[in-house]
């Protein structure tokens, strides 16, 4: 039998060609008796070019991450997009409402995100911003709100909003929720919001986004559009779907000079602790460390067992601070015998802040201060990331 | 002329890519909103037919239903297919004579138009290059894929479509000939002889809604025309009619216009403010919506617009609706909608017309203007070429515009599922199942005895196996097909019910020709008066013998009549007819059956009336006739 098509690609299993009405075919190698060039491909010139907008000038960056992929054809796998004019092509509307100036700091999928990324991201920000005209950065879901609350503790007093977005659905398909997204974080980024904020969906629907605090936000579901959350605080206020923002909380950029913090500690620990943790494995994630996040149990619980491990790493100078598994809610260590115990140990709450929040947080403090001020300001509200009071 | 067919069949069991149950279900569990946006395809350019429909700029409302999940709203990344799934499509390419791909390689089929909740349908072929032959002749198999059915549209509103989620992600066959039919009729007979041999893998869904087909034609090599949703095969040879009709009107057309003249700009003046169209109340209609009227000369086109078999003018106007503008009113349809000879005149000499040219007149939006006059111009620079190459949706007895033909540019991989590899131990497994073909069953079903009609038409419906199961244990074919046939027919198919009464006929509790009226009916009057029920919730007869019931057992003969009583009436007949008995012997048989039978009918059955008076006969001729 004979296939006429375009040849893609070929591995040591199949050969993989594009058939004229379309579709792939792949062949396994060792069914193919022979192939016969017919004609070469020639690529289309590409079209993309610079794109003149309308509006406040915003500052595209671009990190990676599904908001910015486009299909790879020798894998068959979604892959990030390589220059910004090749995302601002796929996103036409964005000339619409604002002139866009588009970067890219990074390209790599979020989970391959590392602690030194993050100093990277927020000095091309702070460069960018310097003229007061926001910045919009596209990021990958999986470690965004990491990457937002780092770039929150990083960058003291913008001089302008810094935005971030992602995608749920990957903007090769008509439905990708990357546009709305995208335009709704430009519309942000035009204000003169004082905070690093989250644009995404609020709802399965494209007709609402909520705008999240970069300190307050956590991924609550792997793959739905509403997968961000403001956790234990409202969120900052919402888009409807005529485009226009309403505020819940809104902070107005001010006069104190935008400062930029260029170190993160790597020696900090997260640990998830669980029934049946032990000695040894507490001291396997504490050398060497400086600091440590416990994800406790409840109002913030490890095992009576364990204590004593952790006041010995405290006693030798590790900040040591306790968050809860549960995400909603604070911890409270005054309530039950352990608690007073892990206090008397030396480990400090955290009140409502969100464990990998408090990660970035001791991250930042043991990277830029000395180790008394920052043991003193881990339990101290600096972006918003804590609150006395909660709602729900 | 060059037809080809595309079938579909949706396919029984699971949705393909999710666990949901593959069911039309109404139950509205909440909605919810989505727009869509045409993204660059494999190779960067842009699918013509995506954009068409992004320009409409619609926003879709989703039910959720009972039977849908977070994968059919787009929440969640698509499952693995089903198994069986799967080996219903290979099967179906197999009985196609195709060649089963090494991997299925799913790729995203883009349609904006809102009936997927991803903007894509996904699809995958299972087999290529097969055949068919039908009645002597051989139909080229292109494809056989496998692909997701589309949402189920509830409503469609200006700028809002709403559907349901229901059907969406139903697996669906898809069998794509080679254009080699010739005629509607015979595109008909394909079309229902592929869809019988399909049947034979007991793999498509029953409903009525379960099959549909889309057909291309082009006529002397001219440009191919898609022709989506013909629902019923009856409406196929009509569709087809009116398109062949569409197209040689067409075709004449762009031979009238070439010896015309060529094209030429056409330029909209703006007639809004004027003395014209008073009268019309359409026209003062769309001037109080704050439209404006445009009127322009159509160079070349009177006469064609709407004359005769000519329907330049709809065509035109079609277009114009596909883009939500208005609708066209030309000179070939006037005087007509309030718009005088005079006025006619008048706009003939006010836009210069000569004497082949038309006019027309358009109410718009200012801002649509350019949209509008872009629109007809392209329909008319199109005329001159003939048939455009365009999908048409199938309506009564014709066609209608819906959107020009999609390139291939619009595929491209499904990158959320991996290319499943097919291997040859799979396959053979399939090909081993492989059941017999439409002709060759039917033929071992009239080896059993069974007439030719009833086992063709059980293999169109399906009961073909239960036929057979029938005819195997009550050993009375005849019977057996002209009772399932009956209950085939009947909207209840209750084949444990019809299996209970055959069983308890052949164990002689009820009469033969209770069968039918019990299943139908659940009751039956015995000659004497006496009734039979039949309660199918308890699977259970019961008699009714002044105003009791009781149950009817295994060992209960319907018979009045004791078997001596019966044995008396026999002696009575034979002795009676003595001298026939002597001269015919066993030859007069039929002659006192028929006797025997006035007197005892309904109360044996024929079976055990015949085999006594047969045994009766025999010892009177033993005894030497005495």
């Amino acid at each position: 039998m004979e296939i006429e098509g375009t040849f893609l690609t070929k591995d040591s299993r199949v050969t993989v060609i594009k058939l004229k009405n379309g579709y792939n075919l792949s062949l396994n190698n060792l069914s193919i008796e022979s192939m016969a060039l017919i004609s070469k491909h020639s690529e289309r010139a590409g079209k993309i070019g610079g794109i003149e907008g309308k509006g406040k000038t915003v500052h595209l960056i671009g990190t990676g991450g599904t908001i910015a992929s486009y299909v790879d054809y020798e894998t068959g796998a979604v892959k990030p997009l390589t220059t910004a004019q090749e995302m601002l092509y796929a996103h036409p509307a964005l000339a619409e409402i604002a002139n866009i100036d588009a970067d890219i700091a990074l390209n790599i999928f979020s989970e391959d995100m590392k602690i030194g990324d993050w100093v990277e991201i927020a000095r091309k920000i702070y460069d960018k911003i310097g003229d007061g005209e926001g910045a919009v950065i596209t990021h990958g879901t999986d470690t965004l709100s990491y990457t937002s609350s780092a770039i929150s503790f990083l960058i003291e007093n913008p001089s302008a909003p810094i935005v971030f977005t992602a995608s749920q659905r990957s903007s090769d398909r008509p439905s990708s929720d990357a546009y709305l997204n995208l335009l709704g974080a430009v519309k942000v980024a035009q204000t003169r919001l004082s905070k690093v904020a989250i644009v995404m969906h609020s709802s399965v629907g494209d007709d609402r986004l909520e705008i999240i605090s970069g300190v307050r936000a956590r991924k609550m579901h792997t793959s739905r559009r509403d997968a961000f959350r403001s956790i234990n605080t409202s969120s900052l206020g919402f888009i409807d779907r005529n485009m226009e923002i309403h505020w819940n909380d809104y902070s107005e950029i001010g006069n104190e000079a935008m400062k930029l913090y260029e170190k993160m500690d790597e020696r900090v620990a997260l640990i998830y602790y669980h029934p049946g943790m032990g000695e040894e494995e507490i001291h396997r994630m504490l050398e060497n460390k400086n600091g440590a996040i416990i994800m406790g149990t409840g109002l913030g619980h490890i095992s009576n067992a364990l204590i004593p491990v952790i006041g010995e790493y405290v006693s030798r100078g590790m900040i040591v601070g306790m968050t809860s598994q549960c995400l909603y809610g604070t911890v409270n260590m005054q309530v039950y015998s352990t608690g007073r115990n892990l206090l008397r140990a030396g480990v400090i709450p955290l009140g409502d802040m969100l464990p990998e929040v408090a990660f970035t947080k001791l991250s930042f403090l043991l990277g830029n201060f000395d180790h008394d001020t920052a043991r003193r300001m881990i339990a101290v509200n600096l972006r918003g990331e804590m609150s006395e009071r909660r709602r729900e | 002329m060059k037809i080809g067919l595309e079938i579909h069949f949706q396919v029984k069991g699971r949705k393909l890519f999710c666990s949901c149950p593959g069911q039309e279900d109404r139950s509205n569990l909440g909605t919810f909103e989505r727009r869509l946006t045409v993204v660059s395809g494999e190779n960067q350019d842009r699918d013509l037919a995506a954009i068409e429909e992004a320009m409409k700029g619609r926003v879709f409302q989703y039910i959720i239903s009972e039977n849908s999940c977070l994968v059919e709203m787009d929440e969640e990344p698509p499952h693995l297919p089903g198994e069986e799934t799967l080996s219903a499509a290979i099967l179906a390419a197999m009985m196609l004579d195709c060649k089963i791909v090494d991997n299925i390689h799913f790729m995203r089929k883009i349609v904006v138009d809102g009936s997927n909740t991803s903007g894509f349908q996904r699809t995958g072929i299972v087999g290529l290059s097969g055949k068919f032959t039908h009645g002597g002749k051989s139909v080229g198999i292109a494809t056989v894929t496998l692909e997701e059915e589309a949402c189920r549209k509830i409503a469609e509103e200006k700028g809002r479509v709403t559907y349901s989620l229901d059907r969406l992600g139903i697996p669906l066959i898809e069998i794509s000939t080679e254009p080699d039919i010739s005629s509607p009729r015979e595109a008909r007979e394909v079309a229902e002889a592929i869809g019988l041999t399909l049947r034979r893998g007991r793999m498509i869904r029953r409903e009525v809604s379960s099959i549909r087909q889309d057909l291309n034609i082009s006529l002397n090599g001219g440009n191919r025309v898609e022709i989506k949703g013909v629902q019923s095969l009856s409406q196929i040879e009509k569709v087809l009619e009116g398109e062949i009709e569409r197209q040689n009107s067409l075709v004449s057309i762009a031979n009238l216009l070439r010896k015309r003249g060529k094209q030429e700009k056409i330029v909209p003046l703006d007639f809004t403010e004027g003395d014209l169209f008073s009268g019309s109340a359409l026209i003062s209609n769309s001037r109080g919506e704050g439209k404006r009227i445009f009127c322009f000369r159509l160079p070349h086109l009177r006469g064609l617009l709407r004359s005769g078999n000519f329907r330049l003018g709809s065509e035109i106007a079609e277009r114009l609706r596909a883009q939500g503008i208005g609708g066209l009113i030309h000179s070939d349809e006037l005087p007509n909608y309030g718009i005088s000879q005079e006025e006619k005149e008048s706009l003939f000499s006010r836009l210069k017309c000569g004497e082949d040219d038309a006019f027309g007149i358009i109410a718009v939006r200012d801002e649509e203007v350019d949209k509008a006059m872009g629109i007809i111009e392209r329909r008319v620079a199109q005329a001159y070429e003939g048939v455009p190459a365009e999908t048409r949706a199938a309506t009564e007895n014709g066609t209608r515009f819906m959107r020009p033909l999609p390139g291939s540019s619009r595929m491209y991989p499904e990158t959320d599922i991996p290319v499943i590899e097919v291997n040859e131990k799979f396959t053979e497994k399939i090909r081993r199942e492989m059941p017999a073909g439409v002709e060759e069953r039917i033929e071992q079903l009239v080896s059993l005895g069974i007439p030719a009609q009833e086992a063709a038409a059980s293999v169109r419906k399906e009961y073909d196996d239960i036929l057979e199961e029938f005819t195997r244990e009550f050993n009375n074919p005849k019977l057996c097909a002209r009772f399932l046939s009956t209950v085939f027919s009947t909207e209840e198919r209750d084949v444990e019910a019809a299996r209970y009464i055959m069983r308890r006929m052949a164990m002689g509790n009820i009469p033969l020709d209770s069968v039918e009226p019990l299943y139908i009916q659940r009751e039956f009057s015995l000659p004497d008066g006496r009734k039979i029920i039949f309660e199918r919730e308890g699977m259970r007869l019961l008699l009714e013998e002044g105003g009791e019931k009781r149950e009817i057992g295994n060992d209960f003969r319907y018979s009045t009549m004791s078997i001596e009583d019966l044995e008396a009436i026999i002696d009575k007949v034979v002795m009676e007819n003595s001298q026939v008995v002597r001269e015919r012997g066993e030859n007069s048989f039929k002659l006192l059956m028929g006797k025997v039978m006035k007197e005892a009918r309904g109360q044996f059955s024929g079976r055990d009336i015949s085999a006594l008076l047969k045994k009766k006969i025999d010892s009177f001729i033993r005894k030497g006739g005495s």
